[in-house]
């Protein structure tokens, strides 16, 4: 038995490693280089130490901590890094996979199970991550007579709208990657696209239980979008604004959920519907059509509609956060940052050790409070989708016809009766302008 | 009062069409790349037809579906102008004289009253 292929020679070996270096080092000097400075040519490059930094005073700075933070935090500051990293995608993805797992773990918990539980060294931690391997090495099998460019958009579609709904929520202060006047509208708007990718998605794929299941899927958040827009009228009438972040600051004292309990309680069953979660599951509802609207999925496209469906249900409860609970607000729980540290450096003995650009990043942009924002932040947004998973181990499917019966005749009534308490509030003087602050 | 200019204003919402364009860039690859690595055989061309708990389908996929409920709908389409229209009332409440809201009450009284009327018909004819 021979551990090495017998045609094995070392010269060759070193030979193809020696030919792979070369044509990597041709390849990135020819084709590279060039083109990252094309791409750097129309990117506005920030100020350092008094000079306009170009890219070959970047390789030069990289040795230097202290000149090479301030260029970490100017990208810090851009929206590309806003948008791939923490307030956007990054982050969203993230608490999305966290959910995936908490929610398998909960759900087994509450039926007696155990769960994920042999994928990794502890409580099957990292079935997650065995999933997405499972998922990407999978086939992908389009039905026959297909709509193919349809098809193979519509996942894709799908995340891109989870995405753009992440982008508008304010997430510290400051810390938000779209800051619109009319954030709220802007959140129906995109609201608006998860039926039209939805249908579109079951209308191609030419089988029959995703087109019954698209067209219950249509037909549940058109009839909750009603009810979920009238839920938060009270909301934007006591506070005057339509932007996210200013509704987020004006709960610096008292959450609007003590006042407004009832537009909360219509909002956070409208969620439920809008995000096809039992009780509300009757686009996917897996014992009448097969998958709903996922039944001809398969492969990675499965998994982009499931990355997609937890991105929504983050940026719902992250909305509920934000316009019911206060958002970013609440006690200061992180310490204060030994700032001495910093502008003196750490002695000891004969030895003192100084990072020069750490104080202005420190100062400005990771400050405490942005850190105590962000906990506070996601504490409250894990509550809410901590009571958005629970009733899938507690409630049964309801009927479609239960179902619209609740969405236009009690949850619009009770949507207006939250309008009115509103307005009563506003105009008895106990909020707004004069009232408590 | 400070005037901006439309493209200014529009300029704002530029990040979220960006990030919509960012999540379609990151996450077409992954189907890319699961279509490299994935097994692809021919297999036999019962493997390419919809689901249909292991029948052969009957008929087309896309028929004609008699969805219940179609007034619905057509609340619809009154309720949701009329829930953009209480926002442009609702957004500036604090700044309005109080006589603001009397126009907006009879709105609301009209929008049931239809709402109502619409309701009893049906209640009358089984039409849902």
């Amino acid at each position: 038995m021979s551990v090495i292929a017998p045609d094995f020679k070392f010269s060759k070996f070193i030979q193809s490693l020696i030919s792979d270096v070369v044509w990597f080092v041709l390849i990135l000097s020819l084709i590279g280089f060039p083109l990252i400075m094309m791409i750097l040519f129309f990117i506005p490059m920030p100020v350092i130490d008094g000079e306009l930094l170009t890219p070959f005073l970047a390789f030069t700075y990289l040795a230097d901590p202290s000149r090479t933070l301030p260029i970490v935090q100017s990208f810090m500051m851009t929206d590309m890094f806003k948008i791939m990293a923490f307030p956007g995608f990054g982050f969203a993805a993230l608490l999305a996979a966290g959910t995936i797992f908490v929610e398998r773990k909960m759900l087994a918990k509450l039926q007696l199970r155990v769960g994920p539980f042999y994928c990794g060294k502890f409580e099957g931690i990292l079935q997650l991550m065995g999933d997405g391997l499972k998922l990407i090495s999978k086939e992908i099998i389009i039905p026959a007579k297909a709509d193919k460019p349809i098809f193979w958009a519509a996942p894709v579609l799908f995340v891109a709208s989870a995405a753009a709904f992440v982008a508008l929520i304010p997430v510290a202060p400051g810390w938000v990657v779209a800051d619109v006047d009319m954030g709220l509208l802007a959140v129906f708007a995109v609201i608006g696209f998860f039926p039209i990718v939805t249908i579109l998605s079951a209308w191609s794929a030419n089988s029959k239980f995703p087109f019954i299941g698209g067209i219950r899927a249509l037909f549940q958040m058109v009839s909750f979008e009603i009810p979920l827009i009238l839920s938060l009228l009270g909301v934007v009438m006591v506070t005057g604004t339509l932007n996210l972040s200013e509704i987020a600051a004006s709960q610096s004292s008292f959450p609007w959920i003590l006042f407004l309990p009832v537009g909360a309680i219509v909002f956070f069953i409208t969620m439920l519907a809008e995000l096809e979660r039992i009780p509300f599951d009757l686009p996917e509802a897996e014992s009448e059509i097969v998958a709903g609207w996922l039944t001809e999925l398969s492969g990675m496209m499965y998994g982009l509609v499931q990355l997609g469906t937890y991105l929504k249900l983050y940026a719902f409860a992250a909305l509920f956060t934000v316009l019911f609970l206060g958002g970013w607000n609440g006690p200061m729980i992180v310490p204060q940052f030994p700032m001495e540290l910093v502008t003196e450096g750490i002695t000891l003995g004969p030895i003192t050790a100084k990072i020069g650009g750490l104080e202005p990043l420190l100062t400005q942009l990771i400050t405490p409070e942005m850190i105590n924002g962000v906990l506070m932040f996601v504490l409250k947004t894990v509550g809410v989708i901590f009571f958005i998973l629970l009733p899938r181990g507690v409630f049964p499917r309801i009927r479609v016809d239960m179902l619209l019966n609740l969405g236009w005749h009690k949850l619009i009534g009770l949507a207006f009766i939250n309008i009115f308490i509103a307005l009563a509030l506003v105009y008895a003087g106990v909020l707004g302008p004069g009232g408590l602050q | 009062m400070k005037f901006k200019l439309v493209g200014e204003i529009a300029g704002n919402y530029s990040p979220i069409v960006l990030m919509f364009g960012f999540a379609i860039v990151a996450m077409a690859p992954a189907l890319i790349l699961s279509r490299m690595i994935s097994p692809r055989k021919k297999g036999n061309p019962v493997k390419f037809l919809p689901m249909e708990c292991g029948q052969v389908p009957s008929g087309e996929g896309r028929t004609h579906f008699m969805m219940q409920y179609y007034p619905y709908i057509l609340m619809f389409v009154v309720f949701d102008v009329m829930a953009i229209f209480m926002y442009a009332w609702g957004s500036t409440l604090l700044e309005l004289p109080k006589s603001a809201t009397l126009p907006m009450l009879g709105f609301l009284a009209i929008m049931f009253g239809a709402m109502a009327f619409a309701l009893y018909q049906s209640g009358r004819r089984r039409i849902w």
